[in-house]
């Protein structure tokens, strides 16, 4: 005997699923709608600093251009990457091509617990045995360090990934050809890791253009371009006008505030874009399960 | 095997990692030792932090030369960071699982590359033009809006009456502490939908489930372990963030938290508003002080990793972070 | 060999980038680079106005020379000048006995004088100005006085409709020389404050419910405006914020009974009662100064300086600098300091600030 049908019952678990829909479209709308006001109201109150001056002046104290903080962003940026992306890329490649030893293993560990620690812990740091104990005062070399240890897990964990996913076959081939370890890795492996290093790369790029504490303690400030001392010498970055200009008595500095939070934004859109367009082109292999 | 010239290359150079951490952590605890040997338990449970009179002369108590006055007790720092991280879990579990619902089930591919973008973008605002927008938009919004609507619909709780003041507080930070960690969960959960298998869908579908039944009994008990561990490394996220909090959070000194409108103060805030005011002290207690508290946020930072990995195994999306 | 499309857009993207940076270099004009006499001032939220009038007018005519301004408080200020990543440190308040025995080398030279308002936000008041008092101020900080119709508070205020309303106390967060010559205040006038709680340019703050901590003076600004009933104190060079915030103003209690607002002749009577009082080495309070005319909370601004330098054309250029700032004919003229409400150092003074420029070799 068949069972009766209950429409009720159905009607109940349709209505309950419309909920379920409606609560995923609301928590998106709530959640992109903070991050459109953000961007209305960076661009709406650095509006008035915007033009071409930002480009070709330094900052004065409480107005001015903002040529000085982003030069001194992207040094700060590069310097952060001339150390962290041999380290990270030599690192990543040890974890994926050696990867099974315990000593990799706890690397790995160690280098995931390195990016949770508080970007305040590592400009402290920083402070105390770089700028003070070394003795370089604030400098590009003491802000380009802290910024590279806060990114260089982020390097190795793309690069390892990105290796990981070159198939075996290709390598077992060059090795069948007599290739040494290091020609499989550089000439065979590296070409097809590279758009996931460069992922990485990228990724800790957007990262430390955002970043405000580490260097705070490291870098310091200056109103002026930076003159190529790596230490004795502090540099302006355009995360140090967002913090302190927000708090000058005068409008100018308000908006060269948010002028600047605009064009960091902005810089880590394209990167971000670049991201999207660099991972969509990376064949959908997902890693192997540890 | 031979030791090989290449590989004994890449293990020095890859020590470098572990190195830099253990260096952290050393240094935070020979800086730190003599405030620990002075403070003993009573920093974990103290609620009054007091730098002393540093005007005065100092003098000697416990074996250390310290201002007259100086009590430092972080209690109330240790209920602002948990309260705050809680509350922005509250707020961003539920809400980052229906957006990645949403990005995963709801919509169709090609709206799904943009909308999703949309919301890895959150992760990529810094944190300091949160705290810009926090302090120039969330506070005034909390303030007039937020709060009293919370008041209305919760008020009979003690928690969500009495006075708003003026926005700044537990409310505002964690507001804005769960609009950093939502993408770290969405992201993760979202991809991890993805891949489930399509058999587990087509059973469920198969036994008469509606779309939303799939998601919600089918696929989401399959990525828990996932969902778990993204959680934890939102929580981590939100316990060391530091710049935000501290612009939002309305600086509470010397006192608890009485509802979810009253300003508070988180351990990693505190450290930068108060590095200032602590290399004033002749002593150099006080900043060996601030580098306890360091060293504790590392001890949570890294803990919470440790949980992390043992709920998640080690799989690492290459799209989320 | 296996040169992928990826190589060859990384090496356009890279050698791009580079380009973009050597003609950013090469086209940006040469003055504005860093130079070798960089003089780096940092501290004071009180005084980087002002630094921020003298540094472009003192450049104009000593084109190497290049100054670096920033606000970031004056416990940083002392802080970065005592350990030499700061040349001059702004400081609004004055170094500690201990701090002086552990640096004896170190200078602490007045450039102005500045003072202090306490504004409140009291719906349908804030255009009167309320009779404060230090013991007022000091009860409501510490928490015995809650409600602003307090006995206390109407007793000074006859025929001021007071509210019934809690008072929400609100402080500075980071180190502050505000909070210095404000707690200096509460100190001098109430012995029980003055032990139970001190003063410095960060204290313990006794726990009011609700009480708020601010980031800087336009923090203080921004959440007075922002939470009614409550109470700040507030830089004097901030007066247009406050004025635009719309915040009310307190008549202070002084030493001699009377209420008084900061306007430059009460702020000089003040000055002056101290004059003779200052010793050599200029470290004093002006705080809560007798004299009937004497507004209560005023202080000098200082630049605490290491009389060693790094070489003797830093030397040169700082005493050259300072020199300048405390002539009443250069920094000290009224065209600078009536733009932020300081008014000029006494003769005797600037002299006093001149000999201990004199020292730094």
């Amino acid at each position: 005997m068949s069972r009766p049908f209950k429409p009720s019952r159905i009607a109940q678990r349709k209505f309950f699923s419309g909920i379920g829909w409606i609560f995923a479209l609301a928590s998106f709308l709530l959640v992109s709608g903070p991050l459109v006001d953000i961007l209305y109201t960076v661009f709406r109150k650095g509006m008035s600093a915007i033009s071409l001056n930002l480009f070709t002046h330094v900052t004065n104290g409480i107005s001015g251009g903002l040529l000085n903080a982003i030069t001194g962003t992207l040094i700060l940026v590069s310097g952060a990457l001339v150390f962290a992306a041999p380290i990270g890329i030599l690192a990543g490649v040890y974890l994926s091509e050696f990867g099974r030893s315990r000593y990799a293993k706890l690397v790995r560990f160690l280098d995931d617990v390195l990016t949770g620690v508080p970007s305040i812990v590592l400009g402290y740091f920083s402070y105390v045995t770089l700028v003070i104990g070394m003795g370089w005062q604030f400098s590009v070399l003491a802000g380009s360090i802290t910024l590279a240890i806060m990114v260089v897990p982020y390097i190795a964990r793309f690069t390892e990934i990105a290796f990981l996913q070159v198939p075996n076959s290709l390598r077992e081939a060059g090795y069948a050809l007599g290739f040494r370890e290091l020609t499989v890795i550089l000439r065979i492996a590296l070409p097809l890791a590279l758009p996931g290093i460069l992922t990485g790369v990228l990724f800790a790029i957007a990262i430390s253009l955002g970043e405000t504490a580490p260097l705070i303690y490291t870098a310091g400030w200056s109103n002026f371009l930076w003159n190529g001392r790596l230490i004795h010498e502090p540099i302006g970055y355009l995360t140090y006008v967002i913090w302190s200009f927000i708090n000058q008595p005068y409008r100018s500095a308000h908006a060269l505030a948010f002028a600047a939070a605009f064009l960091i934004i902005l810089m880590v859109l394209v990167i971000n874009v670049g991201l999207s367009i660099l991972l969509k082109r990376r064949r959908p292999v997902r890693p192997a399960q540890r | 095997m031979k030791l090989r010239p290449f590989r004994m290359a890449l293990v020095l150079v890859t020590s470098l990692i572990p190195l830099a951490l253990l260096a952290i952590l050393v240094f935070l605890a020979r800086y730190s030792w003599p405030a620990l040997t002075f403070n003993g338990w009573h920093f974990l449970f103290g609620h009054t932090w007091s730098l002393g009179n540093l005007y005065a002369d100092p003098v000697v108590r416990r074996g250390h030369l310290v201002p007259i006055g100086a009590n430092y007790g972080i209690l109330v720092f240790i209920v602002g960071t948990l309260l705050t991280s809680a509350i922005a879990l509250i707020i961003a579990i539920p809400v980052s699982l229906g957006v990645a619902i949403f990005l995963a089930e709801g919509i169709g591919n090609h709206l799904r590359t943009v909308l999703s973008f949309l919301v890895e973008l959150l992760a990529a605002v810094p944190s300091v033009v949160y705290g810009l927008w926090g302090y120039a938009v969330l506070t005034p919004l909390v303030a007039r809006t937020i709060g009293p609507l919370l008041r209305s619909l919760f008020g009979f709780l003690p928690f969500f009456s009495g006075p708003i003041g003026s926005g700044y507080g537990l409310l505002a930070a964690s507001i804005v502490l769960a609009l950093m960690v939502v993408p770290i969960i969405a992201a993760t959960v979202r991809d991890a939908l993805a891949q489930v298998p399509s058999e587990m869908k087509e059973a469920a579908y198969a036994l008469g489930a509606t779309h939303f039944e799939v998601v919600r009994r089918a696929m989401l008990p399959m990525v828990r372990s996932n969902i778990i561990g993204a959680c934890i490394l939102g929580l981590g996220r939100a316990l060391g963030e530091t710049m935000a909090v501290l612009m939002v959070s309305g600086g509470a000194l010397n006192y608890f938290p009485s509802n979810i409108y009253s300003p508070i103060t988180t351990m990693a805030s505190f450290i930068v508003s108060q590095l200032d005011s602590a290399l004033q002290d002749p002593t150099g207690m006080a900043v060996r002080s601030l580098a306890e508290i360091a060293l504790i946020l590392f001890i949570i930072s890294v803990i919470t990793n440790i949980i992390a990995r043992l709920l998640t195994g080690t799989p690492r999306n290459v799209s989320t972070i | 060999m296996l040169k992928t499309k990826s190589t060859h857009s990384l090496r356009a993207i890279v050698g791009a980038s580079v380009l973009a940076l050597s003609v950013t270099g090469m086209s940006a004009q040469t003055s504005a680079f860093a130079r070798d006499l960089n003089i780096a001032e940092t501290g004071s939220t009180l005084l980087y106005p002002l630094f921020n009038l003298w540094v472009p007018a003192y450049t104009h005519s000593h084109p190497q020379l290049r100054i670096n301004t920033q606000g970031t408080g004056s416990g940083t200020g002392i802080s970065e000048a005592i350990s030499g990543v700061a040349q001059i440190g702004a400081s609004d308040a004055y170094m500690s006995n201990m701090q002086v025995k552990q640096h004896p080398n170190v200078l602490n030279i007045p450039l102005a004088i500045s003072a202090q308002t306490v504004n409140y936000n009291i719906p349908g008041l804030n255009k009167i100005h309320l009779k404060l008092s230090g013991p007022v101020l000091a009860g409501i900080y510490d928490n015995h006085i809650r409600y602003w119709d307090a006995p206390a508070i109407a007793k000074l205020n006859p025929g001021v409709h007071l509210p019934h309303h809690l008072i929400t106390p609100i402080h500075r967060t980071d180190g502050s020389g505000d909070t210095f010559i404000f707690s200096q205040y509460l100190s001098f006038s109430t012995p029980a404050w003055n032990s139970r709680v001190g003063y410095g340019t960060t204290i313990s703050w006794p726990a009011v419910p609700g009480g708020l901590g601010a980031l800087g003076n336009p923090g203080m600004v921004q959440s007075a405006a922002q939470t009614r009933y409550s109470i700040a104190y507030i830089g004097v060079s901030f007066a247009k914020e406050v004025a635009r915030a719309h915040l009310g103003t307190a008549l202070l209690k002084n030493r001699a009974g009377r209420f008084l607002l900061p306007t430059k002749k009460t702020v000089e009577a003040a000055a002056n009662q101290l004059v003779n009082k200052t010793p050599k080495d200029e470290r004093i309070s002006l705080v809560f100064a007798p004299g009937a005319q004497s507004y209560p909370i005023i202080n000098y601004e200082y630049a605490i300086v290491n009389d060693h330098q790094a070489n003797p054309q830093m030397a040169a250029a700082l005493r050259d600098f300072l020199n300048w700032t405390v002539d009443l004919r250069g920094g000290n003229s009224r065209h600078f300091l009536r733009q932020v409400r300081f008014i000029a150092l006494p003769a005797r003074i600037s002299a006093l600030s001149r000999s201990q420029i004199a020292k730094i070799h």
